[in-house]
């Protein structure tokens, strides 16, 4: 296989880590989110900074960016997730453009936005893949359980669910926490991808594009994060002669799904045999006249 | 001495300039079926909130099989055992029957996030369970053909339903159902009625049951209490509250001749 | 103290540019009740119609002026029939919309960068810059002055629009209830697209402004940030409140810049907007919609 396409896959993948965290939080635990690029940051320079300057080896120091992402999530997470809807996407907005702008601010930590060099490249295509499965069989479990209904009743219905006995600030707090440990670990990853970091590679940029490939790939589907995600590193790729087009096209898309097919690509369905039998069984006489409410 | 599950002392609520709930005061006993009436803004649902802990009360208290449960959180208070419906129906509209059912059913077979992530442990066995004693539910309101269709799209009757069937899974002692028949025709209130007689008798249930439709109030609960501007008006049983003339001022507004 | 004065002075003067944004992003929320991240794109748009009209009429900033706001309302109008208005007739989701206007900024700032190139432009200087003496005490700019004379009138223009006329007193209606409103027998899409045409307008002027000041380029629509925190601070959906918001904003900018250092200038700006959100999501002025439960 050739490096280049090497490169493209270990990016899907690395990405794909990343929108599996902002689809539990956003998909299944329905909070919006414009700033999670700031979490993938802080797993970047950790695990730069543990490999380069204390020597850590490479395993320890992504698990260990994942595990502070995790709970600098989970520090933000206590006092916000109070707010609802669009004020928590806005509070997200400003935590993640204020992470990024620590970062390049304090320069004798960080390098600021000259730019953190000579990372390792510890993230070749076994790990990247490695983890990517590990991970996502572990996000499938989850939502495929007590967890999984109870961030989705938090998503639907707080209300309901705290009067089915959950404490939703807690599971709210938990699906932040979770989804900062992916982000965590995908930046970790970059980090020993890309071997050189800048504070700019985690602006508001990165972070609605986290976003926006789990609104195509369908809110509440964890596979059409994942297809989205690849779709977008394909298009990314395939535009780069033109470059300049490709953000016009990415803006245009987002507008397009949005008035078109806003439930994205895979709506709340997995890819399995739900789907399958779905998609090409009949249906039965007394469904005929379903009606959707 | 009769055993009592519920007791609400004095209740008070303002909202604003408004009085919603005034004073309320009255006791169920363990085991019975009441009604709880009054016109449109008497603040039924409101006491519902109160008791659920949705609202804190400004005053009074809410005496729990002895507990004063005032001014617990609602997680708290459901967890000792009181579940409820809404007027306005509180489904999740995006997941099927059986997975409504299923969301609370997880609630007395817990396991912990390690075997939630790793299906190792508890996961088999408990997921096992929730799914048969969900699907069981499903049956005793026959709801079982529709189990995999998303609530959503079910008819406004059968939402209805699984509303009920989805707060029994709580496994509650006291049910307090809001507006169960609202909506409803003639033929599926006699239905409902039949429904919310047998899960009395069949869950051992205390249960507490606003409405508009009289024919539900009047054929099911023995107790009923009538409420107007956040008041009591009237207590007792169907034939005393029949010929209560402020009852019949509340809802008609005008005055009665014997 | 005359750098006290003086930063007082700055502040203020771009607090009042920041508000003439501040107040047509909150006039938007306060009726459809969600976030434009595309108002900036408008802000922009008012820009670019200024720079090319200065060009093509020899420095005329009137006739400049006019044709920039009046292209940035029309454009607010364009960009809600068509992104918007799909949308919300479909499903009342503002996540939806949300998504939409993240993807309508994108659209915006980058069909600027394909067609005119992305490199900054300093506009001619049709607006004095030259040193005014205050009171003796101080020396500030005459730019500081006009702008916020300017931001004065505007938005004394919009109060009288709001309180005397019969579509101010429409707006003000659908402000409390949209629904209602058009039961009331309002012309809701009417009304919207007034709406997004004064918005769009209000931008226009702050951009004009903002780009003399920091000269014209496609993501100056990104200071739109600051536009939003201040709204947030002052309260979403409240126009006194966006006002006073941005008065603060601007005072707490300068201030930092002048006292502090320039790099910690945008950190206090979202330590602000975190601050607010926690102690008072609601802002200063805000309205908080209760539920029916």
């Amino acid at each position: 296989m050739s490096g280049y396409l090497e490169g493209i896959i270990i990016l899907i993948c690395i990405n794909s880590i990343a929108a599996m965290g902002v689809s539990l939080l956003t998909g299944f635990t329905g909070i919006f989110t414009l700033g999670h690029a700031g979490y993938m940051a802080i797993g970047a320079y950790t695990a730069a900074i543990l490999t380069v300057r204390h020597h850590v080896p490479w395993l320890v120091a992504v698990l260990a960016a994942g595990t502070l992402a995790m709970i600098i999530a989970y520090m933000i997470g206590v006092p916000t997730l109070k707010l609802m809807g669009d004020y928590f996407a806005i509070a997200s907005i400003g935590l993640g453009e204020t992470i990024r702008l620590i970062l390049e601010n304090w320069q004798s930590f960080t390098r600021g936005a000259r730019g953190f060099p000579g990372i390792s490249n510890f993230t070749t295509l076994p790990v990247a893949a490695g983890f990517f499965l590990a991970m996502l069989i572990l996000m499938r479990f989850l939502i495929n359980g007590n967890y999984g209904r109870a961030f989705k009743a938090c998503r639907d219905d707080f209300v309901a669910a705290s009067l089915l006995g959950f404490k939703t600030a807690h599971y709210r707090v938990l699906s932040l926490a979770i989804s900062g440990f992916y982000c965590g670990i995908a930046g970790g990853l970059m980090a020993g991808f890309l071997t050189y970091l800048q504070p700019v590679m985690f602006d508001m940029q990165k972070s609605t594009e986290l976003t926006a490939v789990v609104v195509f790939g369908g809110l509440g589907s964890l596979s059409g994060s994942i297809i989205g995600t690849v779709v977008i590193g394909v298009v990314t790729e395939v535009f780069r002669p033109i470059s300049q087009y490709r953000m016009l096209i990415y803006g245009a898309i987002m507008v397009i799904i949005m008035v078109a097919r806003p439930e994205g690509i895979m709506g709340q369905h997995e890819i399995g045999p739900k789907l399958a039998r779905s998609l090409f069984a009949r249906k039965p006489a007394n469904e005929r006249d379903g009606n959707h409410g | 001495m009769a055993d009592i599950i519920l007791k609400l002392n004095n209740l008070n609520k303002h909202f604003g300039g408004v009085h919603a709930v005034q004073d309320i005061s009255f006791t169920l006993e363990r085991g019975e079926l009441a009604g709880l009436i009054g016109p449109n803004g008497a603040g039924k649902t409101t006491v519902f909130n109160l008791i659920t802990g949705v609202y804190s009360p400004d005053s009074g208290q809410i005496l729990y099989k002895g507990e004063d449960i005032a001014s617990r959180k609602t997680y708290e208070i459901v967890a000792k055992g009181i579940a409820r419906t809404f007027q306005n129906l509180r489904l999740f509209p995006r997941s099927t029957a059986l997975e409504n059912v299923m969301t609370a059913c997880q609630q007395h077979f817990r396991y912990n996030f390690f075997e939630a992530i790793s299906h190792l442990g508890r996961w088999n066995s408990h997921e096992r369970k929730i799914r048969e004693m969900s699907l069981d539910l499903l049956d005793r309101v026959n709801l079982l053909p529709v189990a995999e269709q998303a609530a959503g799209t079910l008819p406004y009757g059968h939402q209805r339903r699984l509303e009920i069937a989805r707060a029994l899974a709580l496994q509650p002692e006291l049910l307090l159902l809001d507006e169960p028949a609202a909506g409803m025709n003639p033929e599926e209130v006699h239905v409902l009625n039949e429904l919310i007689r047998k899960i009395h008798r069949d869950f051992n249930l205390t249960t507490l049951v606003i409405e508009h439709h009289m024919e539900v109030i009047m054929e099911i609960c023995p107790h009923i209490i009538c409420m107007n501007f956040g008041a009591l008006i009237a207590e007792g049983d169907p034939d005393h509250i029949q010929k209560n003339p402020e009852i019949l001022k509340a809802y008609l507004g005008e005055e009665v001749e014997d | 103290m005359e750098t006290l004065l003086q930063q007082v002075i700055n502040g203020l003067s771009l607090g009042s540019v920041y508000a003439l944004i501040a107040v047509g992003y909150s006039l938007v929320y306060s009726i459809l009740l969600f976030s434009n991240f595309a108002h900036g794109g408008f802000l922009v748009i008012g820009g670019y119609i200024c720079y090319y009209t200065l060009a093509a009429v020899g420095n005329n900033i009137w006739i400049a002026s006019l044709l920039a706001l009046l292209g940035a309302g029309v454009s607010a109008v364009v960009v809600e029939r068509v992104a918007y208005k799909p949308i919300r007739e479909r499903t009342n989701v503002t996540l939806y919309l949300l998504i939409a206007s993240m993807g309508m900024s994108i659209v915006i700032e980058n069909i600027f960068v394909v067609t005119v190139g992305g490199r900054f432009r300093a506009l001619p200087p049709v607006i004095p810059t030259n040193p005014v003496n205050v009171f003796g005490m101080a020396t500030t700019s005459a730019f500081d002055i006009l702008s916020l004379v300017m931001a004065i009138v505007f938005l004394s223009g919009l109060q009288l629009f709001l309180s005397k006329t019969k579509w101010g007193l429409a707006i003000r209606a659908a402000s409390y209830d949209l629904r209602t409103a058009g039961l009331m027998g309002v012309n809701v899409n009417k009304l919207i697209s007034i709406v997004f045409f004064v918005a769009g307008l209000l931008a226009a002027v702050g951009g004009i402004f903002l780009s003399v000041r920091y000269t014209l380029y496609p993501q100056l629509g990104l200071i739109t940030i600051k536009a939003f925190v201040a709204a947030v601070i002052g309260g979403l959906g409240s126009l006194p409140g966006a006002v006073v918001g941005s008065l603060i904003l601007g005072l707490a900018e300068m201030l930092t810049a002048g006292f502090i250092s320039s790099q910690m200038r945008d950190i206090v700006v979202f330590g602000l907007l975190v601050l607010t959100l926690l102690w008072r999501p609601t802002g200063l002025f805000g309205k908080h919609v209760a539920e029916k439960i």
